[in-house]
């Protein structure tokens, strides 16, 4: 090649001015990125699997692999935090792409074991009629593409054929959620977003039970996402033209006038629409994934449709990777915004709370009942964002951590509760299961004490803890609206436990399934969780605490 | 010593985990497990005693920080036990008749299919006891306290298949609710005031009297209300009754020897409270004499050997109410009666549990009669029992009923008469009412025909011989408690320091209160032998006068309950239905209307259609950027 | 090249102009035609005008992405769609449903939006440019050294979205009581 450029100087080529300035190697520190590595190579191996290996060994292998990957990059985070990258030698990663700090191992690590637990409730095979040519029966869709009550769907349950894909699909989800809210810049920030809603769509359109029902749910969430995708590209879009950059941390220094903005904007600093617009809708793409209202509604639709392994694992690690970016966005992009996107945040948090507790009244599907309780958790998370000091952070990530496990074990109940038409979800047929399976019963109790935040149980001490910071950050208002809305809230949850523990029985009620191993291993760990974060909350606290510093 | 402490909850902790969760596999070490793991615990009470007894008068004290709950800006809750010689007398009553109560179990629950949850439970309420008793603040109090409310809860409804089982359950459970509520408000208003929960931080006259009478009056009315739910006393008194439902055993350990007691514990713990509110002082000895007086009469009038038991625990814990409300010189006293009332009333109530297990759980006593003979060991052990609950001299009842009575008196005025004339009142009636139940049990001849002779019931035998040591070791502990306590005042040195106590003085002397305390009891024993014992005792009750009928339905406390509450609650829940049909309904759509405008838009906008939640979202995103820009511009 | 102002415009600015004005009319007529087939059509003309924008703001790279992308696959695409769903060729009337001016006030609203925050921000400020700015190898250098995370983490998501594609759209014959196929 360079043979050429100096025999004719004079001709233009590509080539030659590709050798004129070579492209630095970027910067990858792979270590630091160890956790989200694992995890994709986990997937990558997930669908070799599904390539290679002969259907009947596929689900035990992919269970192996999904398990260890897991297990891997739970080891990288607690290596990463171990080693003081979560403190002192937090830093940015791959060029400025990924921040490896407190809050991001934190999440993190808090994601990676939702996961797991979520895959043992996924993995579980023995809830579904069996028969003696089909011994095992998951809770997805035989043959996803045949049209709903065809025969073909018929043949294809009776082949005893099963979506193995869930597996590598979770993993990538996964993946997005570590990016999410590790992302340093908001174009990372963005396809992270990407990734883990992906395969969620897909993983909703994928139910056993009820296709019709899981195919809308699925449409409907893709849709949506896509529309607040757009939102939040177009406010990454304004906010790039105010600054000039998609750091978040440039973006900050830019906001408090550390920085020269873009080089245009010198002569005629009048970037303020460009900064609030931009802002303000990068936060609603955020707001979106956490569904708080106004961008609440397709939740219970989609709640409902989803298989529900899916759905516990959707409502609870969603909601911890979309809090953490909402956070990382506030704090180290925004934080000398936060006058003009407090005043509106307390709107969005009264409204989530508000709604979410009070049409949660009124629902009578045990599905959708946990939808609007998640609506109103967002709403209480919400208040911990708005509090705006270290507080703040710390009390949300706990909240977090508690909040997921609750929610995985009782969605993970919920699909033990069944009658012929597969999971019985209709409140009324819950009525006097605690005579019929009291253990169910009191576990599910265990769930709903811990959402209504009753003391002992981690549902208190979340509370407790946001409601706290909150005050402390001076919004004393929210917090009365929060309280009154948590009373509305432990309402409807004391009302189910009535029906389970006063109502009589129905006759023709729901048999309790007993699960394997996997879901029964998931219920329990989502009530330890719940038990041990209520009654020995300090280490959690003090772990959030410490891990509640952002790297700019 | 310290480990020691968290030790001994966690052995019936560890008790009721392993039998609870441990499946089939302890089913058949279920009753020995969780009968040692009492001992146990009893044993490492014992050791502490004495560890405290080698420690000087005024520094018997083992604090022990397990761990910190939560520690979030000011507020700080530990999980902290202090034991003093308050806590201590409670271990040790706690664990000593818990541990008797669960070896008589073995033989007692022998034959039943859920033994290993029946053990399970009872560890799981010894462990919750012993929080509630050792706690060092009000919050783990709380926690104790709702814990044994679950294993009382759990106990009545026990044998569930019994729909009379079940609802008694209920109502166990909706009253206690009552005062539990009474208890969380106490512990709100007390961080809100001292901005701690420690009884260190709290319970000091100076702190107590920095807050002002106002709150302390308020603190110890509400303290009073969850006192009055746990233990059984006016207004909340009317589910001990029902409570019976469970297994007799149960019965003798929760709902007689130990967790009804847990009101006075409260008071007494909460002195400096109390001592500073003299309306809430007043309040609890109006509600004790009340009691005593309740419980009483309604244990002259039933047929049920328990319900009239159940009666009688009612009266004697409104007592020890009484005591405790009394102030300083009336707290040493109120514990004291709680112990050997602990002795007497669990001997007693194993007693009605041998005779109905030699009887197929019948509870009629017009169905007894002539037992004595049958049953030599339960005659001797429940005639004890008789003996010192209606206070016969040198028994122990007989001391720690003398004391309160003249403490009553002590209190002096007008006051002083009243209340001791019904403590007075109530040891007549005690002694009636007691001397009726054995009567009516041992005496006289057989009310029933056996299967020998012809007829239906089994033939009376005594119970084995695991079941009559309890009954033994608690007959002992009926008859020489009183006295051992009383030589030298050693009770009153030994809980002095925690409780203080000051010298009433009576205005009748002691030899006069204790003649006439002697011949009320001969009167109403009299009046009682004189009623059942000449005369042959008809096997249906007969129609009465109405106040005897009424004593019968409880003094009218369901139908006032009913009138009152049910009836009033059942208005409340149709007003509330109307509220959900318009009020919450109304709520959410005015909710809607806050987000999309106009009432019906909430329906519209959850109607499944894609295009309508984008078009929400529409909505939501020009108002919150509209809203940014306002508040930019203001 | 400094000293240039609004008033002064070069050959460029005017062709810029033009150029936008065909690509509004284009959007407009697609969105208003009643021929499905030729809406897709001017959906060409419109991008493809996009395209020539690019190339005018010296952003050649991006430009002949959006004609490979849009123009060639974007809309091949949807015309294949209207084929394969036997759309009817011709006028048809049920294209428009009733709520055209909601859909017109949110484009207008975006619209307005976009306009008054550009102009807003950037005012009377100009931006020279300098050509190569948006080459292949500025993008190619922008890519692969600052923005390569997101690049490769991009090809995940394309993984993901096909294994998601293949778990929808498969279909094998199913022959009741076999369990193992031989090819997969």
């Amino acid at each position: 090649m360079s043979a050429t450029a100096v025999a004719a100087p004079a001709v233009h080529s590509l080539w030659t001015t590709a050798a004129a300035a070579p492209i630095h190697a970027p910067k990858i520190e792979y270590a630091q990125l160890s956790p989200i590595l694992v995890v994709l190579g986990a997937a990558v191996a997930g669908i070799l699997v599904e390539a290679f290996v002969p259907r009947r060994a596929r689900y035990g292998t992919q269970l192996a692999v999904t398990l260890i990957g897991l297990a891997g990059a739970f080891a990288a985070v607690v290596g990463l935090a171990a080693t003081g990258y979560a403190t002192t030698k937090a830093d940015l990663a791959a060029m400025g792409s990924i921040a490896v700090d407190g809050p991001s191992l934190f999440l993190q690590g808090t994601l990676i074991l939702v996961t797991a637990v979520g895959v043992l409730a996924i993995a579980e095979r023995g809830l579904e009629p069996q028969s003696r040519e089909v011994p095992h029966v998951d809770a997805f869709a035989p043959q996803a593409a045949a049209v709903p009550g065809s025969e073909d769907e018929k043949a294809a349950a009776r082949a005893g054929w099963s979506t193995t894909e869930v597996f590598p699909l979770t993993l990538f989800a996964l993946s997005g959620m570590l990016v999410f809210p590790a992302a340093g810049d908001l174009l990372t920030l963005f396809i992270g977003l990407e990734i883990l809603s992906l395969p969620l769509y897909l993983m909703c359109a994928l139910a056993r039970r009820r296709r019709l029902l899981s195919q809308e749910s699925a449409v409907k969430y893709f849709l949506l996402g896509a529309f607040a995708s757009a939102f939040f590209l177009f406010g990454t879009a304004l906010l790039y033209g105010y600054a000039g950059t998609l750091d978040l941390g440039g973006i900050a220094k830019v906001v408090t006038g550390d920085a020269a903005p873009n080089a245009a904007l010198n002569a005629s600093a009048h970037g303020d629409a460009l900064l609030l617009i931009g802002g303000a809708m990068i936060v609603m793409g955020l707001l979106f994934k956490v569904g708080a209202v106004p961008f609440h509604a397709w939740t219970p639709d989609v709640y409902q449709g989803a298989p529900t392994p899916i759905t516990g694992f959707m409502a609870a690690a969603t909601k911890v990777a979309a809090f953490g970016a909402l956070l990382r966005l506030l704090y180290v992009a925004l934080p000398e915004m936060r006058w003009d996107w407090r005043p509106v945040m307390w709107g969005v948090a009264i409204l989530t709370m508000a709604l979410g507790a009070i049409v949660a009244v009124t629902q009578t599907d045990v599905k959708r009942m946990l939808a609007y309780s998640s609506i109103a958790h967002a709403g209480f998370l919400l208040t911990g964002v708005i509090a705006g000091n270290k507080q703040g952070v710390s009390a949300v990530l706990f909240y977090l951590a508690a909040y997921s496990f609750v929610t995985l074990g009782a969605f993970a109940v919920v699909t033990l509760v069944r009658d012929a038409g597969g999971e019985a979800t209709h409140l009324s047929r819950w009525d006097g299961l605690g005579r019929r399976s009291p253990l169910v019963a009191v576990t599910f109790a265990l769930f709903l004490l811990a959402f209504a935040g009753i003391p002992l149980t981690s549902g208190f001490s979340g509370k407790f803890a946001v409601f706290s910071a909150a005050a402390k950050g001076g919004a004393v208002p929210l917090v009365v609206v929060g309280v009154l809305c948590s009373a509305v809230a432990a309402f409807f949850y004391v009302r189910v436990i009535v029906r389970m523990f006063f109502a009589e029985p129905r006759a023709d009620g729901p048999s309790v399934a007993v699960p394997s191993a996997l879901t029964g291993t998931a219920i329990a760990v989502g009530a330890a969780a719940t038990l041990v974060l209520g009654v020995f909350p300090q280490w959690a606290f003090d772990l959030a605490d410490k891990a509640s510093v952002f790297i700019r | 010593m310290n480990s020691l402490l968290g030790l001994l909850i966690a052995a019936p902790l560890l008790g009721a985990a392993v039998l609870l969760l441990g499946g089939r596999f302890v089913d058949r070490v279920a009753p020995v497990l969780g009968s040692a793991l009492a001992g146990l615990s009893f044993v490492l009470g014992a050791i502490l005693f004495s560890n405290l007894l080698g420690k000087p008068a005024s520094g018997r004290a083992i604090d022990s920080d397990l761990f910190t709950w939560m520690h979030v800006g000011t507020f700080k809750a530990d999980a902290a036990f202090h034991l003093d010689q308050l806590s201590m007398t409670f271990v040790l009553l706690i664990t000593g008749v818990g541990t008797l109560i669960h070896i008589y179990s073995i033989g007692y629950m022998a034959h039943d299919e859920k033994r290993r949850k029946f053990f399970g439970y009872l560890n799981l309420f010894l462990a919750a006891m012993l929080i509630l008793v050792l706690a060092d603040n009000y919050l783990l109090l709380y926690v104790g306290w709702e814990g044994v409310g679950l294993a009382s809860y759990l106990l009545i409804g026990f044998w569930q298949h019994k729909p009379s089982a079940a609802t008694a359950a209920k109502k166990a459970f909706l009253v206690n609710r009552v005062g539990d509520i009474g208890l969380a408000v106490a512990v709100f208003l007390m961080f809100t005031t001292f901005g701690t929960f420690t009884f260190q931080g709290i319970l000091h006259p100076s702190v107590v009297s920095s807050a002002g009478q106002g709150k302390a009056t308020a603190l110890g009315l509400v303290l009073l209300l969850a006192a009055c739910g746990k233990s059984a006393q006016v207004p909340l008194q009317s589910w001990l009754g029902d409570a019976m439902e469970g297994p007799t055993p149960v019965s003798a350990l929760i709902h007689a020897a130990t967790m009804v007691t847990a009101g006075v514990y409260l008071i007494t713990r909460s002195s400096a409270i109390f001592n500073a509110a003299p309306t809430a002082q007043l309040a609890v000895v109006c509600v004790g004499a009340v009691t005593l007086l309740f419980g009483a009469i309604v244990g002259c009038a039933k047929d049920d050997i328990k319900k009239a038991l159940a009666g009688s625990t009612m009266s004697q814990i409104g007592y020890m109410i009484l005591a405790a409300g009394l102030g300083p010189i009336g707290y040493v006293f109120a514990i004291m009666h709680l112990v050997t009332h602990g002795f007497f009333k669990a001997g007693l109530f194993l007693g009605a549990g041998s005779i109905m297990h030699a009887r197929e759980d019948e509870v009629d006593m017009r169905k007894y009669g002539g037992l004595w003979k049958k049953m030599p060991w339960t005659f001797a052990t429940f005639g004890l029992g008789y003996l010192a609950i209606i206070g016969f001299p040198g028994l122990s009842g007989f001391f720690s009923k003398d004391k309160i009575i003249e403490a009553a008196f002590a209190k002096g005025g007008t006051e002083g008469w009243i209340l001791g004339g019904a403590a007075l009142l109530g040891a007549a009636i005690t002694a009636y009412y007691m001397s009726r139940i054995m009567v009516m049990t041992f005496f006289g001849k057989p009310r029933y025909t056996t299967k020998a002779e012809g007829g239906t019931s089994p033939e009376a035998h005594e119970s084995p011989a695991v079941m009559v040591a309890p009954m033994v070791v608690l007959a002992v502990g009926s008859v020489f408690a009183g006295g051992f306590f009383s030589l030298g005042s050693r009770f009153l040195h030994w809980l002095e320091p925690v409780t203080g106590h000051s010298e009433g003085h009576s205005p009748v002397s002691t030899g006069v209160l204790t003649a006439a305390t002697i011949v009320l009891m001969l009167l109403g024993m009299g009046l009682a032998w004189f009623q059942y014992g000449m005369r042959e005792v008809p096997a249906a009750a007969p129609r009465s006068i109405w106040p005897v009928r009424l004593a019968r339905r409880d003094l009218g406390q369901d139908d006032f309950n009913h009138a009152v509450f049910v009836r009033g609650g059942t208005r409340f829940a149709d007003g509330l239905a109307e509220f959900d049909a318009k009020g919450v309904d109304g709520a959410v759509r005015g909710v809607a209307g806050a987000v999309g405008g106009g009432s019906s838009r909430l329906r519209k906008l959850q109607n499944g259609y894609v295009r309508s939640y984008a078009f929400s979202m529409f909505g939501g995103a020009v108002l919150i950027v509209a809203a940014t820009l306002f508040m930019r511009a203001v | 090249m400094s000293g240039q102002s609004f008033l002064s415009t070069s050959g460029t600015e005017i062709a810029f102009v033009l150029v936008g004005i065909v690509a509004l009319g284009a959007a407009l007529l697609t969105v208003t035609t009643r021929q499905l087939v030729h809406a897709a059509l001017w959906l060409v003309v419109a991008l493809g005008a996009l395209a020539v924008e690019y190339l005018l703001l010296t952003a050649e790279f991006v430009a002949w992405v959006q004609v490979l992308i849009y123009v060639g696959a974007v809309v091949v695409l949807l015309l294949f769609g209207l084929m394969l769903t036997r759309a009817p060729i011709g006028p048809s009337p049920d294209a428009d449903s009733r709520h055209r001016p909601l859909a017109a006030a949110v484009a207008v609203a975006a619209a307005a939006l976009l306009v008054t925050v550009v102009a807003d921000a950037f005012r009377t400020t100009w931006i020279t440019l300098r050509p190569g700015a948006g080459s292949a190898e500025a993008n190619g250098i922008g890519l692969f050294r600052a923005w390569v995370l997101p690049f490769e983490a991009l090809s995940v998501l394309l993984l993901a979205a096909l294994v998601g594609a293949i778990v929808l759209s498969r279909r094998r014959a199913a022959r009741p009581g076999v369990h193992e196929e031989a090819d997969d």
